[in-house]
């Protein structure tokens, strides 16, 4: 679109160069416009050389102001491109519709609803996110670790009176927390917004009250609430012509000085301490933390502490607050595979945003596996050119950087996983026309159930330095793309020692997937300026069984059942773990077999309950030195049955059931099936959440549920 | 200053070149990259790029220029889903045209029936540009000239309706023709649609159609049926529009519209407005009347028709509150009430009042408001199943009538009241349709659930078969439908275990993949009974407890697409052998707008005969 208005711009520009030049002796141009005259009367005065200046630093001027547009549009076109509602004819299809038939009563931390008719009673409605927030323990998700005391006085405001006020000496951070807090603002906007754009409270209360009273006129009144309408309310709030509430201002202070990293490691320190103060009809909310990390999670506490109530079309929060977190686990993934399937980087960034408002920290980008290599590497682009499904669905470096970028912000770690020597075919079988030999082998090789766990087959050749070589360039890429990190995933899964056995007669293969471990482990160190990573994670494995790799730089990632033995065994052996079990946490379970023969990998569905309810460190019973080598856990997307079209509701909210089981780790010792009630009532309203910024969030019940707390468990 | 001049023309110009440049390179690097390789159709109508294919193999030494492109005529059915029942066969060469030059011919005995194929035209056009995988302008195309013929001159859509058709294109050195044969607008539409699975993008512009192909159809069932329930969750219209899409190019032709239950009643009814004012989640969560008027002719123009369900007497509470506040009594007992196990199979309870004649009189106002509603023949479905009699026998309201009428407190009599409140809606119903539509002269039969009021035991004294149809919602391996069956019912089948579209997400349920959907045969009659077909097809079901706007497309679709097949081929073959049509089908779903669930990896899709 930019570039075909510019192109424009530029004929346009071009063609009146021409026209000026051929009617220079004629007469002036009678349709053109009065400032064309002009230049034209100057060109005659003064020079023709000056016209042409002014029009070609226009002209440069104009497509500066595009480019520069461009890019904004850019950043924001996650938000933008499907979360606004615009569309007027369906004046029902709202994610989060105006609920004016209901008010709430808090009873026994119990918010209880009751029909509410507009004539009939003296008394306010009260919405019920409203009474949500204000009935029973803190509403946010995850549940605060350490301290959380909120006042039952709650003060209303609009997005428009909410400030910014940094405290950092560091300037990486306060651009970083800048950012992070116009794009909180952004999100607040939105949600205040949503019924501004479609659905004006008066126009719903109309139609209601004359449904109610006469029927043969509601058979005429048809006609939704006029464009105008919304279109005058908007223009009021941006100019704030319309300021109601009980604040002047809100003053969100950010305050970080222990510590100016941007860069994640393991011990970035995450806590934040959110209190505040309120005078002069001044509320100032004072997050506190060591680093850029904690702030950015308090940030993201305070945007569920403030929720907008249809009633009075305004933003409300807590007069006072005071919460002191930290979260119990380090590491809390989310990993999404694109190679079984691609995804877009619009529903990338989407997936992490979500990530950011429920604090996981870790987004694992299993970029490329046997089916497709999508990465476009700058070394080697032959990689994407063979192995990318099209030239389209392909992820530049611009495009990762991009995400990289745009996660930071979200406090979320990017780690790229280039899984090997398994999971690797497609795109690898450029190596004899280039003179490389072999890169990989059994590409596509059939029957693939002789030579791997799922077609198509591939493994990368253990004895051909190129390959090294070739991953030695990719891992380079990675941790320039990334930035520095004291994490790496090496992948080393599922290697089928079959597949290697027709080219090699080797009598230790296990021997050989080992060395190939240790190898492109050596090859990471080189990568990484020669410094190793502290932490290398792997899949585990039969090799992970041996004690081939040392416990001392490896982390083994357990992605078998949570009652297997080598849970144990690799605990004993000294391995840092991170948990995935695929009986918990595999998010892409339960859609049955995708091929004609054999049996559902991993079914049944795992339920957001049974996501929240495992705690395999409490059910292994680990003493204190084995809990220590937990870093934290992770939910695996495989998108082997998964694509753009479901992405979102396959991972939300079970995602977010995952995030508050490693950040707050509640205490849990009821039935395996068990959620207590209020777990049901935060998740819920956390879910609304989601769905209100644009996430296809599952639903966890019958609406009638929802709005009926309690009632359905 | 005269080199000056051209020194700024050459740079605009350069400017405007840069773009120019910049725009054609962003738009080749959209094409897939298997421009560069041709496709064949091998012996085991795998389509495969030039370098995996055994020359040898070869079924016909025709090329084609993508795998889409094969796609259209490999195997005997091509890419038509679902496959037909009659002839087909189809050519391997193509025709190169632009939908835009596609010209339509109706010849229709009615005014009505023009409009109707005029509309079906539009339509199908619609579809076609979706299929554009560049520009669908194309300047060397041929005409391509329609010619639809529809010999019936009504718009009734039913069981009896005749949905065949047959269909003949054959290319000249001038033109392409189409010929359609139908005795109804409905067979026409159809073949609309299985002429839309004959075309696809180009890798240039414009599209591709099977430039030869006769082909005749008809379905193997009559109902071909999907339900949505819009009351655990509602669904906005917009969704119910994109669903009625997604059937359309599957050729089902019932939305079975489970529109109100306990949860609540999102539906107005103009006679009893109090229904939507105490039921509706909110005010925006509803359907008007205007919203369900305009859904039924949505609906009509794609063949399918809306069978309303207003469940009872179980599954309605929310929305009949108001009883007492107007003098009418408990239309609904055990309404809301918890510990929820005591009074009901799921959350919220609430169940009518069988012997409150109120709740009869605003239950027939709502039948009216139905019947207003749909098409003249429509007919409507009366639910009746999952009734937890322990809520009755603890309403001391009910079970004090009860003696007082001469009941008994037995589950008989408690069966027998149930019966009787489904007979005197019937009544209701078959009164309100004389006064409405004289001209319809026999009553039409209305559907229930099976429950325990179907047991084959006492059902020919609880429901006479005339005038109930039973839709079953039992397991494969049940007995049920022999049962029924073998009595003279006329059946709906939903199969639990393979059509239930909501389970594997909840309790001990299990998810069934497309595979397990196709591979459902539907109970065969045992019998040829006096109403002639006993079994009038199926549907699947789409429970929304779990499921709201967010998640029903890619919950329904294309598992729904998998039973289509089943109602309207009844193929013998297994899911196996239709894998790659159905893979096409998919396809074709998302590129009409529908967010349909990823089946297999992606890679799968493009390697036919590779993941075995």
């Amino acid at each position: 679109m930019a570039h075909a208005t510019m192109k424009s711009i530029a004929i346009l520009l071009a063609d009146m160069q021409y026209k000026l030049q051929s009617n220079i002796h004629r007469r002036p141009l009678g349709q053109a416009h009065l400032g064309l005259r002009y230049l034209y009367k100057m060109s005659l005065a003064v020079s023709l050389r000056r016209a042409l200046l002014v029009l070609l630093s226009g002209a440069v001027f104009i497509l500066t102001v595009l480019y520069w547009n461009q890019g904004v549009i850019k950043t924001q076109a996650y938000s933008d491109s499907q979360l606004r509602p615009h569309n007027h004819k369906d004046r029902n299809h709202l994610s989060i519709p105006v609920e004016k038939s209901w008010t709430y009563k808090c009873e026994n931390d119990r918010c209880v609803r009751t029909p509410y008719r507009k004539n009939a009673s003296n008394t306010k409605r009260v919405s019920f996110t409203s009474c949500s927030m204000t009935c029973g323990d803190i509403n946010i998700w995850p549940h605060p670790t350490t301290k959380s005391l909120i006042s039952a006085h709650t003060l209303r405001f609009s997005v428009e009176d909410v400030q910014l006020q940094l405290d950092t000496p560091h300037r990486e951070v306060s651009k970083l927390l800048k950012i992070a807090f116009d794009w909180f603002v952004r999100d607040l906007r939105q949600i205040q917004r949503l019924d501004y754009a479609t659905h004006t409270p008066e126009a719903a209360a109309a139609t209601f009250v004359s449904e109610a009273t006469s029927r043969q006129r509601r058979h005429n009144n048809e006609a939704p609430a006029p464009e105008t309408q919304p279109a005058a309310s908007l223009f009021g709030s941006t100019f704030g012509l319309q300021r109601a509430g009980d604040l002047e201002s809100l003053q969100v202070k950010l305050s970080v000085h222990e510590s100016g990293e941007i860069d994640f490691n393991l011990d970035n320190n995450e806590s934040y301490h959110l209190s505040t103060t309120f005078e002069h009809q001044r509320l100032v909310v004072h997050i506190a933390a060591h680093t850029f990390f904690g702030a950015r999670h308090g940030l993201s506490t305070l945007q569920q502490l403030i929720w907008y109530d249809d009633e009075d079309r305004l933003l409300h929060t807590y007069a006072s607050s005071l919460i002191n977190d930290v979260p119990k686990f380090r590491y809390r993934g989310l990993m999404l595979d694109t190679s079984r399937h691609f995804f877009s980087v619009e529903a990338i960034k989407r997936t992490i945003a979500a990530m950011g408002l429920t604090k996981l920290n870790r987004f694992h980008w299993h970029i490329t596996d046997a089916q497709s290599f999508p990465y476009v590497s700058r070394h080697y682009p032959e990689l994407a050119e063979h192995g990318a499904y099209s030239e389209s669905e392909t992820y530049s470096d611009q495009d990762v950087r991009e995400v990289v970028e745009f996660a930071r912000i979200y406090g979320v770690q990017v780690l790229l996983e280039l899984d090997a020597p398994a999971h690797a075919g497609n795109g690898w079988d450029w190596g004899p026309k280039r003179g490389l030999g072999e890169l990989a082998m059994c590409i596509n090789q059939q029957p693939w159930s002789f030579y791997c766990g799922e077609p198509p087959c591939g493994q990368l050749n253990p004895k051909n330095n190129h390959t090294y070589l070739i991953l030695q360039r990719l891992y380079e890429e990675f941790l320039q793309l990334s930035g520095p990190t004291d994490i790496f995933h090496l992948g080393g899964d599922e290697v089928n020692l079959d597949c290697w056995a027709q080219y090699f007669n080797d009598t230790d293969l296990r021997g050989l997937w080992c060395d190939f471990m240790l190898q492109s482990n050596a090859r990471l160190k080189l990568a990484n300026g020669n410094v190793p990573p502290k932490y290398v994670a792997v899949w585990s494995s039969a090799l992970t069984n041996t004690k081939c790799l040392p416990n001392s730089q490896f982390v083994v990632q357990i992605w078998g059942g949570s009652t297997w033995q080598e849970n144990y065994d690799l605990l004993d052996n000294g391995y840092n773990v991170i948990f995935s079990h695929v009986d918990a946490w595999y998010l892409d379970c339960g859609f049955g077999s995708w091929r004609a023969t054999g049996e559902a990998a991993c079914s049944p569905y795992r339920t957001w309950q049974n996501v929240y309810k495992h705690r395999p460190w409490e059910r292994m019973r680990l003493d204190k030195k084995r809990r220590k080598q937990v870093l934290g856990g992770e939910a695996c997307m495989w998108t082997e049955q998964v694509d753009e079209n479901q992405l979102d509701n396959r991972l939300w909210p079970r995602a977010a059931a995952l995030a508050e089981r490693l950040w707050s780790d509640p205490n849990d010792d009821h039935d395996f099936d068990v959620v207590q009630p209020d777990v049901f009532r935060r998740i819920s309203l956390f879910r609304n959440r989601l769905v209100e910024l644009g996430i296809k969030a599952e639903a966890l019940f019958p609406k009638y549920c929802a709005q009926n707390p309690g009632e359905c468990i | 200053m005269q080199l000056n001049r051209y020194l700024a023309i050459c740079l605009c110009a350069a400017v405007a070149v840069a773009f120019a440049v910049a725009d054609d390179s962003s738009s080749s690097s959209e094409s897939n990259k298997d421009g560069n390789s041709k496709w064949y159709c091998d012996a085991t109508d795998l389509c495969l790029p030039e370098e995996e294919v055994l020359t040898s193999a070869v079924r016909a030494q025709k090329q084609f220029e993508s795998q889409r492109d094969c796609r259209l005529s490999c195997g005997k059915y091509g890419s038509i889903w679902p496959m037909p029942t009659g002839n087909c066969s189809l050519s391997h060469d193509r025709v190169h045209f632009d939908p835009w030059k596609v010209r339509f011919n109706v010849v229709a005995p009615s005014p009505v029936t023009t409009q109707f194929l005029r509309e079906t035209n539009r339509l199908f056009v619609s579809n076609l540009l979706k299929e554009c995988t560049r520009n669908c302008t194309f300047s060397g195309s041929k005409e391509v000239l329609v010619k639809a013929t529809v010999t019936d001159s009504s718009l009734l859509l039913d069981w009896t309706t005749d949905e065949s058709y047959m269909m003949v294109v054959r290319t000249t050195d001038t033109a392409s023709f189409v010929d359609i044969k139908a005795p109804t607008v409905y067979g026409a539409r159809h073949a609309f649609e299985t002429l839309s699975n004959l075309v696809t993008g180009s890798l240039g512009n414009g599209l591709l159609l099977v430039s030869g192909a006769r082909i005749t159809d008809a379905p193997a069932y009559p109902h071909r049926g999907l339900l949505l329930d819009s009351a655990r969750n509602f669904v906005p219209l917009r969704y119910i529009r994109s669903t009625l899409d997604a059937m359309a190019a599957s050729k089902l032709n019932v939305l079975h519209w489970h529109v109100v239950d306990t949860h609540s009643f999102p539906l107005e009814i103009t006679r009893v407005p109090e229904m939507q004012r105490y039921g509706a989640y909110s005010t925006a969560q509803t359907y008007s009347r205007a919203d369900a008027v305009n859904l039924v002719k949505y609906a009509r123009l794609r063949g399918i028709r809306i069978l309303v369900e207003i469940d009872g007497p179980s599954h309605a509470g929310n929305g009949w509150q108001w009883g007492p506040a107007a003098g009418l009594g408990n239309m609904s007992v055990c309404l809301n009430q918890s510990p929820w196990r005591n009074f009901c199979v799921q959350p919220p309870c609430g169940q009518l009042n069988p012997l409150n004649d109120h709740m009869y009189a605003v239950l027939k106002e709502i039948l009216e408001d139905v019947a207003e509603l749909g098409a003249p023949e429509e007919t409507i479905h009366m639910g009746g199943d999952e009734v937890y009699l322990q809520c009755w026998n603890h309403t001391e309201e009910i079970t004090n009538e009860m003696r007082t009428l001469g009941y008994d407190l037995s589950e008989a009599s408690f069966l027998r009241l149930w019966s009787r409140f489904h007979q005197r809606n019937v009544e209701a119903w078959d009164n309100i349709n004389r006064h409405m539509y004289p001209k319809i002269s026999d009553p039409k039969p209305v559907i229930l659930w099976s429950s325990r009021l179907t047991d084959p035991q006492h059902i020919e004294q609880l429901l006479p078969k005339e005038r109930f149809i039973i839709q079953t919602w039992v397991g494969a391996q049940d007995s049920l439908n022999r049962d029924l069956l073998h009595r003279g019912y006329r059946l709906l089948i939903s199969t639990k275990d393979a059509w239930y579209l909501d389970h594997g997400f909840w309790g001990n349920t299990k998810y069934y993949n497309w595979r397990k959907v196709y591979d459902n045969p539907l109970p065969l009659a045992s019998l040829s009974g006096p109403q002639g077909r006993q079994v009038l097809g199926g549907e699947v079901c789409m429970w929304s407890e779990y499921v709201d706007q967010n998640s029903l497309e890619p919950r329904i679709w294309p598992r729904a697409g998998a039973a289509a097949e089943r109602l309207w081929s009844n193929p013998k073959s297994a899911a196996y052998l239709a894998q790659r049509r159905f893979y096409r089908y998919r396809e074709r779903l998302i590129a009409r707008g529908i967010h349909p669930d990823a089946v297999i990896p992606h890679w799968c899709v493009l390697h036919e005969g590779q993941c075995l």
